[in-house]
């Protein structure tokens, strides 16, 4: 310590390849193992090139606001506490270890004497060794995870074994390494850096510095070895994802879910539909080197979690793997060419396993939740919905319930085959205009078919209708001219039919000069607020719990009567995830109940759907495979008495659930639009 | 094996109850706000023949006869990969039946060519006559199976598997047949590929007017009046329920049973 | 005026749709002969000259199963010599088959499904349903003979005439163009699906239960009330779903599609998917606790009481009124 005293902390420095001879033998390897690591992203780079062009550079500050708050503070990856810690170590851990590798290149190869004084004392020493304990404890915490833990929605592969140890034994030589030079050195510095000073003492106490220089000399070396051996295979692993994850945050897709999904240039595309790795587009092939296995994707996958096929991890894996094994450059040197009369697919995809097959397609609800939550802006659900479209519009091969419903869209504009009832049915008796009758109505109700030809929706309906009327809403309905928005169509794969539908109404609503429009269903919301305007129809549509909200802000509706039941909001996902509206729902809820809100573990942006979405509803699932029941237990696990909700499709997918489910319970099912009538006395009504 | 078949263009019939009108005088239902679709069993005829032609080489016409719009019904034939299609025009404004439908399909027949099996739908879905399968038959002299849903060629002829109302037949029957084509599991319509739907509006459709078949209005015309339409009524319907009061729940019962009764003996 | 009725009866036996069949025809004016083609045991032979002024056996090699070439080749023979205005035919599938192919060889005009007959300054109009039960239409045959089946069950049995008919037997020899055709088709094999039980879809009465049910157990007792009626059982998707009924039974928009004249829902809800299944029926009524449940809306009448203590005394009533 004397010693110590004597120095000064401005000339603190160590010897960089101490006790190394033969050094230049690292650049001989640094060359091959670069040229490897550099072949492995370049053959991805040309893959995903060969794909179809997107506009992903967009908004480049929104993107660093991504990148931000995505990659430097991990939040997505953090929303799973144990993962997300250990990576959050982890992944500082690793760029400060390679930053400090950086600072001893650039003082030892460009000699530019930065490894010096204060800043090797806190950063190089102290700093770093600190970050690399953190990241050995990460390490530690995976090893746990991927041993002990063993949660399902992991990927058990000998790879990430390898990776896992790899990383320990690099960590782990690192401090060694650090330690004996310390301890050879007797490095009057050595204190700054505690894990190596440790490391210095317990080796002397058992070796003597001879001893050590030797060990220190091999251990160098196949720490180096390690180190390269790491870097060249990385691109071929999963690791790649160091490299694509930030890319493909940064070029994710910066709109709501509910508005990605592709338009077809039906004049021009090759084939309808994807069934070929080069028909997605460069981003969805980078999507698929971006994968870290993690299985958040699928563990959230409501398909999935009662016992479907259905596994979006799987499908981007499966991807993932079919891109590996393809030589998709080759194919872009050829060039794509004009479409063939029976369009052959250069690299297919659907049907090749068993994730990829017809019927785990079609188990899909497009509820996004995969979206979601991917840590890494992966976009599964889209990627499905291309593949549904050649399966639909190329083989008219999928399931029967939604081709009758198709065929349904097709010849009467809506998808409820076999419906006895009309647009009007459920306005019978109830004295209001149509279109027809008002030359411009404040606010166009679209009801939707939802709202409209299912009986038990007629309810909800008309008690809309009646809460806009006393809300005096100068508002008209289309009656038999309204069709379907195109949403089931569209989520169900048959593009042609959405546009055709889509350009069908938007018309309609320019002829009637309509400017507002109101719907009390999400998914026709969600097309009229992000699809319409690609289309051309730009209108401005609220959904119907903002658009009570705002009249009971503007003091046009008085709710005069309160709910004494308890009450717990499913959020549809049309309106939440896909749409972001989370918070007008429980505010209305909150305003009629005279007990505070009570709330299922997955709501909000995380909601768990219903069932219905992606022409699920039309569709008879397996008695024991029923998304809507799984759902309703998650409801039944809170003491409500009432299931709120804000969507037709919802509103039979759960209260046919809760009905199964409930037993001797007292618990009812009620558009949002019935609670708040209810919440008006009779009198005032 | 040279198949064809016949195709009637019907308003939907899924149209529902409240939105159904008609006119009393002209004896029509109002079409209003409904499309025109394929009657069902035609689209069950199709796919039938579809599935022939898969099993054993043909060739399908698709042939209709009706209003300018029944070329609909053919270019979703022809969707599905008819080879040709054949729309016989006639007069919207007129409504024709089962007798003047098969002399008029029967003419077609005879002017398209020879055909070894000629199929229809067993009734269509709006006056459900269930009569010009039978009628089609005797004017082109050809032996006639109903109910059919499955046919396999065996030799020069077919076996047929035809639905009875207790259980199903099979039959052999010798080419060139008339059969009348029922629904069934299997042979529920195929939906058209959405590249071959954008493909089928660019083949062509013959199109023949009942002058080009030989026949006249009034041939027609005295052949339509053998059969008329003199009323079409909505029939009445209660709309509400009727609960069965009493003082007594055996009361009750009682008058229950009593009416469920009634309905059995009638029925 | 001159009617034939025909019977072709498969089973052979004077059923119920023959009386039907033979009742509408009494209800019109003029001679009635019946015809059957082919062999009939002497009692069936009896009652059918019961309800007729004749009665013709016909006889004919292979005529003793129904093969369509040679029993249209016999009763174009048999009916052209007896000059008809009408002839009238059961909604068996054979006649079904037969009516369209008769008319045109008779070189008069066919119509089916008539649910009542009338006639009309000498034309007989045939009153049926159209579109799908959403109209009634009312069709006059003007050529002669009107060649229509019926359907039987709508019509009331009547009693046996004061004076039986007369019975021919009468040997049938076709020669000609019939002759030859007669090989045409050929049916080869002739399959019941389990004797007495008819397609949910074809059934006339039909007894459903649903999720109110609570078990399999009451579809027992269900049962009982069924065959008392005569119906076939059947249920809604909750039911099927829990297992308590094979699948076969669901009736709905992803089941089956019924047409019944009556439909007996019991403890059945009556979800949107439900109605679906039974937009077709008659008559719909229903059993079940709850007033407002939506399958009320579409029943004529309905009872509001549990199950429970309905289906026992219920069937118990209704054996002795339909005995």
């Amino acid at each position: 310590m004397t010693l110590l005293a004597a120095l000064n902390a401005a000339d603190a420095t160590r010897e960089v390849m101490w006790n190394i001879s033969h050094s230049w033998l690292m650049y001989v390897l640094l060359v091959p193992t670069m040229l490897i690591a550099g072949y492995g992203v370049y053959r991805q780079v040309q893959k995903w090139r060969s794909g179809q062009p997107a506009a992903r550079f967009d908004r480049p500050a929104e993107r660093i606001k991504r990148v931000v708050k995505n990659v430097l503070l991990q939040q997505a990856t953090l929303r799973d506490r144990f993962a997300g810690v250990y990576h959050f170590l982890l992944f500082w851990g690793m760029i400060t270890l390679t930053m400090a590798t950086i600072v001893v290149m650039i003082h030892h190869d460009f000699h530019i004497d930065i490894m010096r004084g204060r800043f090797y004392l806190y950063f190089q020493s102290l700093f770093v060794d600190v970050l690399g304990v953190l990241a050995m404890i990460g390490v530690a915490m995976l090893a746990v995870r991927r041993w002990l833990l063993r949660p399902k929605k992991l990927v058990y592969t000998d790879e990430s074994t390898w990776l896992l140890i790899l990383l320990f034994v690099i960590l782990g030589t690192g401090f060694l390494l650090e330690g004996w030079r310390i301890a050879a050195t007797n490095d009057p510095w050595g204190d700054w850096s505690p894990v190596g000073i440790v490391v210095s003492k317990t080796s002397l106490a058992v070796a003597g510095v001879e001893t050590l220089k030797s060990v220190h000399f091999l251990t160098w070396w196949f720490h180096l070895a390690l180190v390269f051996g790491l870097i060249a295979w990385a691109p071929y692993t999963k690791l790649l994802h160091v490299l694509t994850a930030p890319l493909n945050i940064y070029t994710a897709n910066l709109d709501h879910p509910g508005g990605t999904l592709k338009q077809i240039d039906f004049e021009a595309a090759q084939s309808f539909g994807i069934n070929s790795l080069e028909q997605f587009t460069w981003k969805d092939l980078l999507d698929l080197d971006a994968c870290t296995e993690c299985g958040r994707c699928t563990s959230v996958c409501p398909a999935n979690t009662v016992g479907k096929q259905l596994s979006p991890r799987d499908i981007i894996l499966d991807l993932q793997g079919l891109l590996d094994r393809s030589d998709l450059a080759s194919l872009k040197a050829q060039g794509h060419g004009e479409r063939p009369d029976e369009y052959e697919p250069a690299f297919p995809i659907i049907g090749t396993t068993d994730n990829l097959a017809t019927e785990a397609l079609f188990e899909c609800t497009t509820c996004a939740a995969c979206v979601e939550i991917c840590p890494v802006s992966i976009e599964q659900m889209p990627k499905i919905v291309d593949l549904r479209r050649f399966q639909v519009m190329e083989q008219a091969e999928f399931p029967q319930q939604m081709q009758d419903a198709v065929s349904s869209l097709e010849e009467r504009g809506h998808p409820f085959k076999g419906t006895q009832l009309s647009r009007v049915d459920w306005a019978a008796g109830m004295d209001f205009p149509t279109i027809e009758d008002i030359e411009s109505p404040e606010v166009l109700l679209w009801v939707g078919c939802g709202g409209a030809l299912v009986d038990r929706n007629q309810r909800s309906t008309r008690a809309l209708a009646n809460l806009l009327k006393k809300a005096n809403v100068k508002f008209a309905i289309l009656g038999r001219e309204e069709t379907c928005t195109g949403d089931p169509a569209r989520r169900i794969g048959n593009e042609f039919l959405f546009e055709t539908l889509a350009t069908q109404n938007i018309e309609t609503l320019k002829t009637h000069n309509i400017k507002h429009v109101l719907t009390s269903c999400p998914h026709c919301f969600n097309t009229f607020r992000n699809e319409y305007p690609k289309l051309g129809g730009e209108f401005e549509v609220m959904h119907h719990t903002t658009y009570l909200a705002k009249l009971i802000g503007e003091g046009r509706l008085k709710l005069d009567a309160q709910a004494a039941q308890k009450i717990v909001f499913h959020d549809p996902c049309y309106l939440g995830r896909h749409n972001g509206i989370t918070d007008a729902p429980r505010k209305l809820l909150q305003q009629v109940s005279s007990q505070p809100l009570a709330e299922m573990e997955m709501h909000g942006r995380q909601s768990f759907c219903c069932g219905g979405g992606g022409g699920m509803s039309f569709v008879d699932e397996p008695a024991d495979q029923r998304v809507n029941q799984e759902r309703a237990r998650q409801a039944l696990a809170t003491d409500a008495e009432t299931v709120a909700v804000g969507c037709p499709f919802c509103t039979t997918m759960m209260e046919d659930g809760i009905n199964t489910l409930k037993g001797d319970r007292k618990i009812n099912v009620q558009d949002i639009a019935e609670v708040m009538w209810e919440a008006i006395s009779s009198e005032a009504r | 094996m040279k198949i064809l078949v016949c195709l009637k263009q019907i308003l939907d019939p899924e149209i529902p109850p409240r939105d159904f009108t008609i006119n009393r005088e002209t004896h029509q239902a109002i079409q209003g706000s409904a499309n025109l679709v394929t009657n069902i069993f035609c689209e069950n005829a199709l796919e039938t023949a579809l599935q022939l032609r898969e099993r054993s080489p043909g060739e399908i016409t698709a042939l209709t006869f009706g209003p300018a719009s029944a070329e609909d019904s053919l270019r979703k034939a022809l969707a599905l990969k008819a080879d040709q299609a054949c729309l016989v025009e006639d007069d919207p404004a007129t409504s024709h039946n089962s007798a003047t439908t098969a002399l008029v399909l029967a003419a077609a027949i005879r002017k398209l060519g020879e055909f070894d099996l000629i199929m229809v739908g067993r009734e269509a879905g709006d006056w459900g006559a269930g009569q010009t399968g039978g009628l089609l038959a005797e004017q082109l002299g050809l032996p006639y199976v109903a109910f059919v849903d499955h046919i396999e060629s065996a030799g020069d002829g077919v076996t047929l598997r035809r639905q009875t109302e207790l259980g199903w037949e099979k039959v052999e029957a010798h080419l060139p047949l008339v059969v009348s084509i029922t629904n069934s599991e299997e042979n529920v319509p195929r939906i058209p590929k959405t590249r071959d739907i954008m493909m089928s509006a660019r083949k062509s459709v013959t199109s023949w007017k009942l002058s080009d078949l030989g026949l006249t209005d009034d041939e027609v015309k005295s052949n339509g009046e053998a059969l008329e339409v003199v009323d079409l009524y909505l029939p009445e319907k209660k709309s509400d329920c009727d609960f069965i009061e009493g003082d007594s729940i055996d009361e009750k019962i009682d008058e229950f049973a009593k009416r469920l009764a009634s309905i059995v003996q009638s029925a | 005026m001159k009617s034939i009725v025909v019977c072709l009866m498969p089973g052979a036996k004077f059923d119920k749709p023959t009386a039907g069949l033979l009742a509408a025809a009494r209800g019109l004016d003029g001679q009635l002969t019946v015809i059957v083609p082919g062999t009939v045991g002497d009692d069936t032979t009896a009652s059918l000259a019961g309800q007729a002024d004749s009665v013709i056996v016909c006889e004919a090699a292979g005529l003793s199963e129904y093969q369509p070439e040679l029993v249209l080749g016999v009763l174009q023979l048999v009916c052209s010599d007896l000059n008809p205005d009408i002839v009238l035919l059961a909604g068996d599938t054979y006649s079904q088959e037969l009516t369209p192919r008769l008319a045109g060889r008779l070189g008069g005009v066919s119509a089916g499904d008539a649910q009542s007959l009338k006639l009309e300054n000498d034309n007989l109009r045939v009153t049926r349903s159209v579109y799908g039960g959403k109209a009634t239409a009312v069709v006059e045959l003007r050529s002669k003979p009107a060649v229509v089946w019926v359907r039987a069950r709508s019509f009331a049995p009547a009693a046996a005439r004061d004076s039986a008919g007369s019975i021919e037997k009468r040997i049938v020899e076709l020669a000609g163009e019939a002759a030859k055709s007669v090989d045409a088709t050929k049916i080869v094999e002739r399959h019941e699906e389990s004797t007495g039980t008819v397609r949910l879809e074809d059934a006339t009465l039909i007894v459903a239960g649903g999720r109110g049910l609570g078990g399999p157990e009451p579809f027992e007792e269900l049962k009982k009330l069924a065959v008392v009626m005569g119906a076939q059982q059947a249920a809604s998707r909750a039911a099927c779903d829990a297992g308590w009924v094979p699948v076969q039974w669901q009736v709905g928009q992803t089941g089956k599609k019924v047409a019944p004249e009556l439909y007996v829902a019991v403890a059945i809800s009556g979800a949107s998917q439900h109605l679906m299944g039974i937009a077709d029926a008659k008559i719909v009524t229903a059993i079940n606790t709850d007033r407002d449940a939506p399958i009320f809306k579409h029943c004529q009448f309905g009872l509001v009481e549990d199950y429970k203590a309905v289906v026992g005394p219920l069937t118990e009533r209704l054996k002795a009124l339909l005995s």
